[in-house]
C-alpha cells in the first residue's frame, strides 16, 4: 500500500550538505501498524512527512497504492490524501477559532462528504467527547485536544493514518489513554498506521518497529 | 541588570528578526507626516501669509490720514525692517477737455516692498515687472484710463497744477488695495513729483502709508513695541486684514491643511495600534522564558518602557528625516506657485514629530507591551497559558486620549479638533458595531449550514475579522475621504469662484439709465445681470444711541463707521447669502422697517439681532429693526450690501445702481462703446485681483492634495497591518488544510471569498460613513454646499473588496507555493 524507494534526504548547510538519510527502502503492506523509532534530529519526522506526501525527497520514489506521489505536483497529492489520509500530530494542530465539533466536520467538508455533522458527533462519541462537542480547544484539557484531532483523523475512514509523536505533549497517563484509543481505532477501521516516536515502550505495540540512526533504517523483530 | 543597555540589545535583536519592521515603519510614518505636515504648513503658511502680504504691498502697514510719525519709521529700521512711503488720494485728471476721477498712489523707489506692479509699455506689449517706479514728471495709468479719455501712452495729462507724461501702463498692482475703496481707475506718480501737483493740503483726504517688511523676528519685535505706542489716527493694517475674500480663501486652505494633517495622525495611530499588538503577541514566549529564568515583572517592565523609548529615538530620528524629505520634495513641486524664498524650516516641527512619536507610542504601544510582563513563566511548559485577560481592553481609551490630545496640539482649534475626532471615534465604534452585527449574522448563517468551508475566517476568527474590517474601513475611509471627497470638494470651492466670476463691476448708474443699460448688458452685449440700486447712508446711531468713530477699538469698526455705507433694497435674498439668524422678510415686508444685516459687520460693529440702527440718508433718518443677520459668499465676487432692507423703507430714496458681470477677454471692445453710450457710468475691472486670488486658491489646493497623499499612504499601512495580524493564523490554517486534503485551488477560492467579504463589507461602511461625513464636513467646517452621496457606498464596498483582495492576495500567496511539511514546522508563533 505504501512503499519507498531509494529515499534520501539532503539539506544545504553553513558547513556544507547535510545529509539526513540516503537510500532508504521501505514497504508497509495494508492494515499494517509500523512504528518509526528513532531520537531527535535523526530524520524521523522527515521520513513521515515524505511518506504523506507533505513534502517531497531529495532523491528517490514513494508510492501509494502504486501512484508514484513524487511525481505528482502538490494540489494532486492533496486530492490523494483528502479523505483517504489521516494526521495526529504532537502539537495537536487543531484551529483555536473553531469548536471540537467543527474542527472533527473540517476534513469531511474539504471531501465533500454527505451530512458531514452526524458522522464528526459519532466521531466524537467514539473518543469519548460527546460532551464537549461545542467546546472550544482552549476549552479542553492537553488529553482531550489531541482525543479531538484523533477524532478528526478517524472521520474520514482514512485507509493510511500517520501519528507524529502523539503523547509527545501529554503526560504519561492520559498519554496511555490517548495512545489505547488509537490503536482500538485503528484495529476496529483496519486502517494503517505509520507512527513516529522516541519511546520504544510505545513502539512495541505495532507490528513491525523500524530503526532511523545514522541516515540508515533498520527493522527490529517485533 | 542595566535595562536601558539590555533593552537596546535586546530591541537590535527583535529588529533584525523582522519583528518590529512594520511597527517602526507605521511609527517612522507617523513622525514623518506630521513632521512634514508641520514643516510645510509653517512655511507655506508663512509664504501664503507672504501673498496676502503682496497685496498690501508689505508685511504691515501703518495708515494715517496725516503723515505717520517719523519714530515709527526709525524704530522700523532699527528693528531691521524695510520701509516705504506711499500717499494715497483721489483726484481728477484733465486730458485737452476730458475729465477723470483718478485714485493716485504716490510712491517712493523701492515699492512695493511685498507683491509687484506689472507694466506694459504700450497697450499692444506684454507685461512685465517694472523696474522701479514712475520717474519725476512721469506717470502710470491703468490701461483703461486711456480709453476713457481716449489718450496714448506718450500722451500728456495734468493732475493738479502738474503736468505729466504717460509712460506705462499699469496692468498690476497686486497691492492695489480693497477693491470697493479704489473704484476710479489707477494712476501712480513719483512722490517726489506730489507737491508740485498741490493737492495735497490740511483739508484734503489724503492716506499716508508708512509700508514695513522684514524677517518674522523683527516683525514681531516690531509689533510688540508697536502695542505701547500711542496709536492716535494710526490705523495698523496686516496681511490677514487686507482682501475679505483673499483672507477667507487663505483661512479655508488652512483648514483643509488642518484636516489633513489631523487625519494622517489618526491613521497612523491605527496602524500603530494593530502593529503593536502584533508585536506584542510574538513577544509572549520569550517573555514567558526570561520570566522563567529568573526576570521579575519589574525587570520586564522597565525592559520593555526602555525598547520603547529606544525605538521612539531612532524611528522618531528616522521620521523626523524623513519628514524634512518630504516636505522640501513637496516645496520643490510646489516652486513655481510658493515665493523663490522660502523661510528656512524651523525646530518646531521636528519637535513636534518626535513628540507625536513619543505619544503615539506611548498611547498605542505601551499599554499592550507592557500586558507583556504578565505572561506566567509556566507558559515555557504549557502553551495554552495566555496573559492574563485583565486589562486587555485597557490600550484602546489610552490611544482614544492620545489622539484627541495629539489632534487638539495639532489643530490649535478646539472646534476643528473636537469635530475631526468625534467624527473618528464615531466612525471606529460605528464601523466596530457594524462589523460585529455583519460577522455574527455570516457565523450563525453559515453555522447553522455547516459551511465551514465559505467565509471560514469569519467562522473561525470573528474578533479579528471584526477588527480587519474596522482598520481596512478605517483606511478606506481616509481613502475615499481624501480622493473622492476632497476633489468634491476643491470643486465645490473652486466653484464658488467661477471661471466665469464677476471681472467688471458698473457703479455710478443713474436710475434713468436702467432700462437702457440693462438692455444694452443682456440684449446687446449679451452678459446675464441685474442692476442693483445702491444708497449712501452714514451709520449715525444703534439703539437710539450716537455713534461716534472713537467708541470702536478696532481700526475696521472706526473705519466703517467713518464712511458712507452702501445700502440696498430687495424683496427675496441675494444668491449666495443665507440668513443665520431670524427670518427674511416675506411677501409684503411689514412692516417696513427692517434691516438684514451681514454677519460679519454685525459682529465688527456689536450688532445685535433686534437692535435700532440708524442711517443718515440724503439728510434724513432712517431707523429700522434688525430683523436678520445674513453670512455672505464674500469670495463669489458678486454685489454684495452689508444692509439691506424691504423695498417699501429705501425705495423713495436717491439711489444709484451697481451691477457686476463677467466680460471674456475676447470682448472688452464693448467698454469703450459702453463708455460713451454711458459717460457717467464708472467701469472698473478686477479680473488682476480674480487672477491673484485665483493663483492663491490652486495653491492651497495643490498643497492640500500633496497632504492627502501621506494621510494615504498611512491607510494603506493601516491595511496591510490589518491583513498581517491574521496572516500568522493564514499561514498555520493553510498548511493544516493542505495536509488534510485541500488544494491550493480550493484554499485559494476560500480565501478569496473571504478577502472580497471583508474588503467589501469595509468599503461599504466606509462608503456610508464618508458620505454623511463629508456631507456634515462640507456644510458645517467648509460651508459649502455638498449633498450626500450615495454612489459613494458603492464606490467603497467595490474599492474595498478590490484593495483588499489584491493586497491579501499578495500577502497570503506565499502560502500555497512552499509544502505543508515546511510551514507545519515553521515555528508558531504564540
Amino acid at each position: 500500500m505504501l512503499a519507498a524507494r531509494g529515499l534520501g534526504m539532503h539539506f544545504a548547510g553553513p558547513e556544507g550538505e547535510i545529509t539526513l538519510f540516503r537510500d532508504l527502502d521501505l514497504t508497509i503492506a495494508d492494515g499494517e501498524a509500523v512504528a518509526v523509532l528513532g531520537a531527535s534530529g535523526s530524520g524521523k519526522s522527515t521520513l513521515l512527512g515524505l511518506l504523506a506526501g507533505l513534502d517531497v525527497p531529495s532523491s528517490g520514489r514513494v508510492y501509494f497504492d502504486g501512484t508514484d506521489i513524487v511525481a505528482l505536483d502538490e494540489d494532486d497529492r492533496a486530492r490523494l490524501r483528502a479523505g483517504r489520509v489521516g494526521f495526529v500530530f504532537q502539537s495537536f494542530h487543531l484551529l483555536p477559532g473553531l469548536t471540537a465539533l467543527e474542527n472533527v466536520m473540517l476534513p469531511l467538508e474539504l471531501a465533500d462528504a454527505e451530512n458531514p455533522r452526524a458522522a464528526a458527533e459519532d466521531a466524537l462519541k467514539a473518543v469519548g467527547l460527546a460532551g464537549r462537542m461545542a467546546h472550544y480547544p482552549a476549552q479542553l484539557s492537553g488529553g482531550e485536544q489531541q482525543r479531538v484531532a484523533i477524532g478528526r483523523a478517524f472521520v474520514t475512514r482514512p485507509r493510511l493514518l500517520f501519528a507524529d509523536e502523539p503523547t509527545g505533549n501529554l503526560d504519561q497517563s492520559t498519554g496511555e489513554r490517548v495512545m489505547d484509543l488509537l490503536f482500538r481505532l485503528n484495529r476496529e477501521h483496519g486502517t494503517t498506521l505509520v507512527l513516529v516516536t522516541h519511546d520504544p515502550e510505545l513502539a512495541r505495540r505495532c507490528d513491525r518497529v523500524l530503526t532511523i540512526a545514522d541516515g540508515s533504517l533498520e527493522e527490529q523483530a517485533a | 541588570m542595566r535595562a536601558p543597555g539590555y533593552a537596546l540589545k535586546l530591541l537590535a535583536r527583535d529588529y533584525r528578526a523582522g519583528e518590529l519592521r512594520l511597527l517602526a515603519a507605521a511609527l517612522v510614518l507617523a513622525v514623518a507626516a506630521v513632521s512634514s505636515v508641520s514643516w510645510l504648513a509653517d512655511r507655506v503658511g508663512t509664504a501664503t501669509t507672504g501673498r496676502a502680504a503682496e497685496l498690501l504691498g508689505a508685511d504691515l502697514v501703518l495708515d494715517a490720514s496725516d503723515q505717520v510719525p517719523a519714530r515709527f519709521a526709525d524704530k522700523a529700521r532699527a528693528t531691521g525692517l524695510s520701509t516705504n512711503w506711499t500717499v494715497g488720494f483721489r483726484s481728477v485728471v484733465l486730458a485737452g477737455n476730458h475729465t477723470q476721477l483718478v485714485s493716485v498712489k504716490a510712491v517712493t523707489p523701492g515699492y512695493p516692498l511685498r507683491g509687484r506692479v506689472l507694466v506694459k509699455p504700450d497697450l499692444a506689449a506684454p507685461e512685465r515687472p517694472a523696474d522701479g517706479v514712475p520717474e519725476p514728471g512721469h506717470i502710470w495709468v491703468e490701461s483703461r484710463l486711456l480709453t476713457l479719455l481716449d489718450l496714448h501712452v506718450g500722451d500728456t495729462l495734468d493732475l493738479g497744477a502738474a503736468s505729466f507724461r504717460i509712460s506705462r501702463l499699469i496692468s498690476l498692482d497686486t497691492a492695489r488695495g480693497n477693491i470697493f475703496s479704489s473704484l476710479s481707475p489707477q494712476a501712480m506718480i513719483n512722490r517726489q513729483d506730489l507737491a508740485a501737483t498741490n493737492l495735497v493740503r490740511p483739508a484734503s483726504r489724503v492716506r499716508y502709508s508708512l509700508l514695513l517688511a522684514g524677517p518674522p523676528s523683527a516683525l514681531s519685535g516690531y509689533e510688540s513695541w508697536l502695542k505701547d505706542q500711542d496709536l492716535t489716527g494710526i490705523e495698523v493694517e496686516r496681511p490677514s486684514d487686507s482682501q475679505r475674500g483673499v483672507s477667507e480663501v487663505i483661512e479655508r486652505a488652512r483648514r483643509f491643511l488642518g484636516l489633513s494633517a489631523l487625519l494622517t495622525v489618526a491613521v497612523a495611530g491605527v496602524a500603530m495600534l494593530i502593529t503593536v499588538r502584533r508585536y506584542a503577541a510574538r513577544q509572549v514566549d520569550r517573555v514567558a522564558v526570561m520570566r522563567c529564568l529568573g526576570a521579575t515583572q519589574g525587570d520586564m517592565g522597565r525592559l520593555m518602557v526602555w525598547k520603547l523609548v529606544w525605538l521612539g529615538l531612532f524611528a522618531g530620528g528616522a521620521g523626523v528625516l524623513l519628514g524634512l524629505g518630504l516636505q522640501s520634495g513637496m516645496l520643490a513641486m510646489l516652486s513655481g506657485l510658493l515665493p523663490s524664498e522660502m523661510p528656512p524650516p524651523g525646530w518646531r516641527p521636528v519637535a513636534i514629530g518626535w513628540l507625536t512619536g513619543y505619544a503615539g507610542l506611548m498611547g498605542f504601544a505601551l499599554p499592550t507591551v507592557l500586558r507583556l510582563r504578565r505572561v506566567p513563566p509556566l507558559r515555557v511548559l504549557r502553551r495554552d497559558l495566555a496573559t492574563p485577560g485583565r486589562g486587555a481592553m485597557l490600550p484602546y481609551p489610552i490611544a482614544v486620549a492620545a489622539v484627541l490630545a495629539l489632534m487638539w496640539w495639532q489643530a490649535s482649534d478646539v472646534r476643528l479638533a473636537v469635530t475631526v475626532f468625534a467624527a473618528v471615534l464615531g466612525t471606529l465604534v460605528l464601523l466596530a458595531g457594524a462589523a460585529a452585527g455583519l460577522v455574527w449574522v455570516v457565523r450563525r448563517r453559515q453555522r447553522r449550514r455547516g459551511g465551514l468551508l465559505q467565509l471560514t475566517g469569519l467562522v473561525r476568527r470573528p474578533a479579528t475579522s471584526v477588527v480587519q474590517i474596522v482598520a481596512v474601513g478605517l483606511g478606506l475611509m481616509a481613502l475615499l475621504l481624501l480622493t473622492v471627497v476632497r476633489t468634491d470638494l476643491l470643486d465645490a470651492w473652486r466653484g464658488r469662484m467661477p471661471p466665469d466670476a464677476p471681472n467688471y463691476f458698473l457703479i455710478n448708474i443713474q436710475p434713468q439709465e436702467v432700462p437702457g443699460l440693462t438692455h444694452y448688458l443682456n440684449d446687446e452685449v449679451g452678459v446675464q445681470t441685474r442692476l442693483l440700486p445702491m444708497i449712501r447712508g452714514r451709520l449715525v446711531a444703534i439703539n437710539g444711541r450716537d455713534v461716534k468713530p472713537q467708541d470702536f477699538d478696532a481700526g475696521r469698526a472706526r473705519h466703517l463707521v467713518e464712511r458712507e455705507f452702501n445700502l440696498s433694497y430687495r424683496q427675496q435674498p441675494a444668491a449666495g447669502n443665507r440668513v443665520v439668524k431670524g427670518r427674511w422678510w416675506n411677501g409684503s415686508a411689514r412692516p417696513p422697517e427692517q434691516f438684514s444685516v451681514e454677519q460679519g459687520i454685525a459682529e465688527t460693529l456689536g450688532i445685535h439681532m433686534g437692535d435700532h440702527l440708524t442711517f443718515q440718508v440724503a439728510g434724513r433718518r432712517v431707523t429700522a429693526k434688525v430683523t436678520n443677520l445674513r453670512e455672505v459668499q464674500w469670495d463669489s465676487f458678486n454685489v454684495n450690501f452689508f444692509v439691506v432692507s424691504p423695498p417699501a423703507l429705501l425705495k423713495d430714496f436717491p439711489s444709484t445702481y451697481i451691477t457686476s458681470f463677467y466680460l471674456p477677454p475676447d470682448r472688452t471692445d464693448v467698454l469703450p462703446e459702453l463708455v460713451r453710450r454711458y459717460p457717467s457710468v464708472t467701469v472698473f475691472d478686477v479680473g488682476a485681483i480674480l487672477r491673484t486670488v485665483r493663483s492663491i486658491v490652486d495653491q492651497g489646493a495643490r498643497v492640500v492634495e500633496l497632504m492627502a497623499a501621506l494621510t494615504l499612504v498611512a491607510g494603506i499601512i493601516v491595511l496591510l497591518a490589518a491583513l498581517q495580524v491574521t496572516a500568522e493564523e493564514r499561514r498555520f490554517e493553510t498548511a493544516l488544510m493542505r495536509a488534510l486534503g485541500a488544494t491550493r485551488r480550493r484554499i485559494r477560492g476560500m480565501v478569496r471569498a473571504e478577502l472580497l467579504l471583508i474588503g467589501a463589507l469595509a468599503g461599504l461602511l466606509a462608503g456610508a460613513v464618508v458620505a454623511v461625513a463629508g456631507h456634515v464636513a462640507a456644510v458645517y467646517l467648509f460651508d459649502l454646499s455638498y449633498p450626500v452621496q450615495p454612489l459613494l457606498i458603492v464606490y467603497g464596498a467595490a474599492a474595498g473588496a478590490l484593495v483588499v483582495w489584491v493586497a491579501g492576495g499578495l500577502g497570503t500567496f506565499r502560502y500555497y507555493r512552499v509544502s505543508p511539511m515546511q510551514l507545519l514546522r515553521e515555528p508558531e508563533n504564540g
